[in-house]
């Protein structure tokens, strides 16, 4: 998924406006925290997470919800990765993370589309 | 899953497949799941525990010669697993099998999936400097240095391919996962 927002970087860290923190990344900032429905992640440092009263650090979010983050200072593209804690279900508790995908006809399908069923996933390319 | 952005290459392979193909252009899986090459092979069973991780194994012998790794004892482990539920390994083992992900390594795929947006949308310096950035984060990680030979203009079967191939294997064969077995 991308998204494209109006942001600034100032020393490598995008800024944007606080209203587009939902859209882009579906967690919003409210006086308990950060928040995504009824999950809330404390802000220790909101002075490192906003440098003003309108403004957040998405490199600084993602650091929060604990999402790696990548930015291109040239090009002000950033990569926000998945949870980490999606992949420690894999390798540290077994589960498989959900995950959806397009076929070759360009239609979705999801590991869920499978449940109850035994799933080989193999991973290949042309490469 | 094709870890890969050739729609048409893939599409060339899959004539008469009739299980289903996903295309994960974005390397989305090789962060959810740690993969660092391929093939890479997952078993997940009816309630989505995952009962063989990453595990290297190869559906062919098409590269048999290369590898030494056949395919016929993992698809008698895959048979085994279907009709007895046999699995290959221990929880206990399984659950110790796969590495995370270092920050580099997090960072080499962040990197990796701007680079490859660059290049689709015509920025060709924008993509060369975040994939090399990419390559400087993992260089020994399969997914992010081969994945982008071709989008670099550079033959992932040639020469690029031996070196880094070389260097891997002066790096001690890091794989996440199981890695494979030389069967002759």
């Amino acid at each position: 998924m991308s998204n494209t927002i109006d942001t600034a970087l100032l020393a490598g860290g995008p800024l944007l406006p606080k209203a587009d923190l939902g859209p882009v990344l579906g967690w919003q900032l409210k006086p308990e925290g950060l928040c995504q429905g009824d999950i809330c992640v404390p802000v220790h440092d909101m002075a490192a997470l906003c440098p003003d009263d309108n403004t957040v650090d998405l490199l600084a979010v993602a650091g929060l919800v604990d999402r790696p983050a990548a930015v291109d200072e040239t090009t002000g593209l950033v990569a926000i990765g998945a949870p980490r804690a999606s992949r420690r279900s894999a390798i540290n508790d077994l589960q498989a993370p959900e995950f959806t995908l397009p076929d070759l006809d360009g239609s979705l399908a999801s590991l869920s589309d499978f449940a109850g069923k035994k799933k080989l996933l193999v991973a290949f390319s042309s490469w | 899953m094709a870890i890969d952005e050739n729609v048409e290459a893939i599409k060339g392979a899959a004539e008469g497949i009739t299980y289903p193909i996903l295309i994960d252009a974005e390397h989305l899986l090789t962060e959810t799941y740690a993969i660092s090459n391929v093939p890479t092979v997952i078993w997940i069973d009816e309630h989505n525990n995952i009962v063989q991780p990453n595990w290297s194994a190869f559906g062919t012998d098409t590269f048999v010669e290369f590898t030494g790794v056949e395919s016929g004892p993992q698809k008698d482990l895959v048979r085994r697993w279907v009709t007895h539920n046999e699995p290959m390994m221990e929880p206990a083992a399984a659950a110790e099998a796969v590495h995370d992900l270092t920050h580099e390594e997090e960072q080499a795929r962040l990197y990796f999936r701007i680079a490859a947006k660059l290049r689709r949308d015509g920025d060709e310096d924008g993509a060369e400097r975040n994939f090399a950035t990419a390559v400087e984060f993992a260089p020994h990680d399969w997914t992010i240095r081969r994945a982008a030979m071709p989008l670099r203009g550079k033959d992932p079967f040639g020469e690029d391919f031996m070196t880094m191939y070389g260097e891997w294997q002066e790096a001690g064969s890091p794989y996440h996962g199981v890695p494979s077995v030389r069967t002759r």
